[in-house]
């Protein structure tokens, strides 16, 4: 075998694993959601990656995101029955423009970092209360989209099963993407703009332009994902426009490891099935725990292990990749 | 047309308020670049603090101050040491990671202690309310305006004439300076950080005179400090107040005259109007 | 022939407050040569540096660079026109290694197919290959100094400003800096501008002079004739020269 498919063999493996999970869990309905929702925030926060580990800002606005991708592409086939495959689309580019409206004041050479996370913080708060007062496309009760048993056009499914699988195909697009650009001019540009902006920007690094596409990108993702949520949980409404979601997002972001391609995903495995976990046995009245339990481990990560825990994960894989090399 | 003005006359009293919170905000901020995403908190905290120490040792509530302001100020000074501290070497996103870390900290804890049930207090000495012709005036929210006037006063002179005072002013403008000239920076660090958090005790109490608190409100709070922050700029304590009382305006006016949902609506479009046309704030020196 | 100065800075002033740091400098730098910029402690220099590459807007004159106007624009275009400099306190990127360093100048100009071996080409230029791999924070003041020039120098310039590469160096070190920017000056066609108060390699490498005093040029000339110079010679003493 090749060495560079040696490396990539565990990483095959995890792929298969990922496929076949679902499968194997058919009849407990739970399992699947949970399945799904492990993933979906995987994914965000591995979006989230490329804006915050990468470039270096605490975005607070994936709920903006998602939200304005779930009442694109949701109001565009409430409406217009236009398929969701060109509504995710169309909210991934207006979660994108909203995101180019917000940085590109706030990304100018020398505007402080943190008056972008504050920024974003308040968009998602101001979009959901915004939407809420927009009657015709948002307003307080939840708006439906027409159920389906199976129909591809309009990506409803009676089972989570497909859900699983698409959102799992964007996340590994999303895993490709941190990879490449992390490797290329712009991983290099943004990781330089994290060590010192005044040096990155003597040599040629367009501060503005650079964060700009980060987060064009990752708001891009959450847009494309916004989409599919609309259409998982059957209805768009206002309380999207999440708060909580984004807080969750930037700390699976942050614990995951600033920066490791898989470590959002590795901590998206722990605290989000904690949390499901938790939330089935505690139940609703002590929902705020988990949210407890996330903010000391944040506090904790921060203090204690800013590189976050994705880098114990890298330094074993290396440990793995090159036994398997070596034999 | 009345109500407009009635919307202006509350919209500056309770711009005097938020003027005082942000005071706190910008101490911190001015000297060690760190904005405490869990400000807002604070004040949601203060006013819990207040309405517990009123009801249990049935004190007035403004009389409260004298517990909840050094309790505050403890409450800081532990934040800076245990928290903020071991961030200052590390990365910026790490340091804006434990202050929303603190923020969803406190806001979740709360929400769990008092669940959602707003807590407010009964009367204290400063009810009533004056009438000026058409115009109304709450006695509690004027008194609470003037209080907050007071202590960005009393703030301001502290600065100017204390050696305190003084060390935190020259460590916002020149760190190394004022190293060199003998200001140990950790300890100015702390004393603003719980300086900045005490001033929110007396906010907080002022607001319990004529509000209730909920969980929730540390997002609210929170808004309006970053925004009047951003507005003001740095260097000016009076150009806080003036901003504060900007904003009061705005909020009370969007308010009154268009919907009362649109309150964060309006901070959030004056914040991102300053970081785009000014950001150095309007009475900001750098 | 181009009798045009690469770099034209008229008239500059620059105020911190009531504090005048550079006031209304103007000189030239040409193609080809290496030019001093020396002065007392205070006098400007990094101000006046800084105000030509982008990094502060300069209150009034304009500076020209190949006949762009580049007053008060954003450092990054400066770059892409041609121009690049190095700091006086180390700015290095504490979590890259050496290459990864050297690679960001280099993608200034080149593509990501090409921009490989850009770096290994800046790396053997300055004998820094046995350090690629090393982490910027690991290293000694000397190193740092030539990973500062070669990520610079990695962007292609035209004009590379120097601030105060030679401060903190042996004797050895300094001679190694100052062959490493004669090299510069005859194997890549590169104008250098240096501010530097160690007087060795002042008088060393530069062709001419230009002498700054409490924000004011004071005097511009060949190093024959600024170390005769009685103004130069007074602004000095009356300070406690570092070198």
């Amino acid at each position: 075998m090749k060495p560079g498919f040696k490396k990539l063999l565990p990483l095959l493996v995890l792929l298969v694993v990922a496929l076949a999970l679902p499968l194997a869990m058919l009849s407990n309905q739970y399992n699947l959601i949970l399945l799904t929702t492990v993933i979906l925030y995987a994914t965000l926060a591995s979006a989230w990656n490329i804006i915050g580990g990468m470039g270096g800002q605490f975005d607070l606005a994936a709920g903006a995101y998602l939200g304005l991708g779930a009442f694109t592409s949701g109001t565009l086939l409430i409406r217009w029955n236009i398929t969701p495959w060109i509504g995710m689309i169309a909210g991934g580019l207006i979660a994108a423009a909203f995101a180019l409206l917000v940085g590109y004041p706030l990304f100018r050479f020398k505007v402080r970092e943190v008056w972008y996370a504050l920024s974003s913080a308040a968009l998602v708060l101001v979009l959901r209360v915004a939407f809420m007062m927009w009657e015709e496309v948002g307003g307080p009760t939840e708006r439906y989209i027409p159920f389906h048993d199976w129909s591809l056009y309009h990506l409803r499914f009676r089972s989570y099963i497909p859900y699983y699988y698409l959102i799992l195909i964007i996340l590994v697009i999303t895993l490709w993407l941190n990879h490449r650009i992390r490797n290329r001019k712009l991983g290099y540009y943004l990781l330089a703009l994290g060590d010192n902006e005044e040096a990155a920007e003597i040599l040629g690094v367009d501060a503005r332009g650079s964060k700009l596409k980060a987060l064009m990108i990752y708001a891009f993702i959450a847009g494309v994902l916004g989409g599919v949520y609309a259409c998982l949980y059957g209805f768009i409404h206002p309380n999207f426009f999440s708060a909580t979601i984004s807080l969750e997002v930037a700390i699976l972001g942050i614990v995951g490891g600033v920066g490791i391609t898989y470590g959002p995903l590795l901590a998206a495995l722990i605290l989000v099935s904690g949390r499901e976990l938790l939330r089935a046995n505690v139940g609703g009245q002590l929902e705020s725990l988990y949210l407890v339990i996330y903010a000391i481990v944040l506090i904790v990560i921060a203090l204690f292990r800013p590189q976050g825990i994705g880098s114990l994960l890298q330094k074993a894989w290396e440990k793995l990749t090159t036994k398997a090399a070596e034999e | 047309m009345e109500t407009v003005v009635q919307n202006m006359i509350n919209g500056i009293m309770m711009g005097c308020i938020y003027g005082l919170i942000a005071l706190g905000l910008s101490m911190i901020f001015g000297v060690m670049n760190i904005v405490n995403f869990a400000h807002g908190d604070f004040v949601m905290l203060s006013m819990y603090f207040t309405f517990w120490v009123s009801s249990l040792m049935s004190v007035d509530t403004v009389a409260t101050i004298a517990f909840t302001l050094p309790l505050l100020f403890i409450f800081g000074i532990l934040t800076y040491y245990l928290i903020i501290h071991k961030t200052l070497r590390q990365k910026y996103i790490t340091q804006i990671a434990v202050t929303v870390g603190l923020m969803t900290l406190l806001r979740a804890l709360a929400q769990l202690i008092w669940k959602a049930r707003p807590r407010a207090l009964p009367d204290s000495i400063v009810r009533g309310t004056i009438v000026l012709g058409q115009y109304t005036v709450m006695l509690s929210r004027l008194s609470s305006a003037l209080v907050s006037i007071a202590a960005i006063l009393l703030v301001s002179l502290f600065m100017a004439k204390t050696w305190p005072g003084r060390a935190i002013r020259a460590t916002s403008d020149d760190l190394d300076a004022a190293s060199l000239m003998g200001v140990n920076y950790k300890w100015t660090f702390a004393l603003a950080f719980g300086l900045g958090s005490a001033l929110t005790a007396i906010a907080g109490a002022m607001l319990m005179t004529f509000q209730q608190v909920d969980p929730t409100m540390g997002l609210r709070f929170g808004l309006l400090s970053f925004c009047i922050l951003a507005l003001a700029g740095l260097g000016s304590t009076v150009g806080l107040l003036i901003s504060g009382i900007i904003v009061g305006i705005a909020e009370s006016l969007a308010m009154g005259l268009w919907d009362p949902r649109a309150r964060s609506l309006v901070i959030y479009v004056i914040f991102v109007l300053v970081l785009w046309l000014r950001p150095r704030g309007l009475f900001g020196r750098k | 022939m181009q009798d045009q100065p690469l770099l034209a800075v008229q008239h500059l002033t620059k105020s911190f407050g009531s504090l005048i740091a550079v006031n209304d400098v103007s000189f030239m730098i040409h193609r080809g040569e290496v030019l001093g910029l020396i002065g007392p402690n205070g006098a400007g220099k990094t101000t006046l540096f800084n105000s030509v590459t982008g990094l502060y807007k300069p209150d009034e004159g304009e500076v020209r660079f190949k006949d762009h106007d580049i007053t008060g624009i954003e450092p990054y275009r400066i770059c892409k026109l041609g121009m690049s400099r190095t700091f006086q306190v180390s700015r290095a990127f504490p979590t890259m290694t050496v290459a990864e360093a050297v690679r960001v100048g280099a993608y200034n100009r080149h593509e990501e197919k090409e921009v490989e071996e850009q770096v290994h080409k800046m790396l053997a230029f300055f004998q820094l290959e046995k350090f690629a791999g090393q982490k910027c924070e690991d290293l000694g003041l000397a190193l740092l100094r030539r990973v500062e020039i070669a990520r610079a120098v990695a962007t292609e310039p035209e004009l590379l400003l120097l601030d105060e590469s030679a401060a903190g160096l042996n004797a050895t070190e300094l001679g190694e800096l100052m062959d490493m920017l004669k090299r510069l000056r005859t194997d890549r066609n590169i104008t250098l501008c240096i501010v530097e108060h160690v007087m060795k390699m002042v008088m060393g490498i530069c062709d001419r002079i230009v002498v700054l005093d409490y924000g004011e040029l004071i005097a511009e000339g060949n190093p024959e004739e600024i170390s005769s110079n009685e103004r130069v010679i007074e602004a000095y003493l009356g300070k406690r020269a570092l070198q």
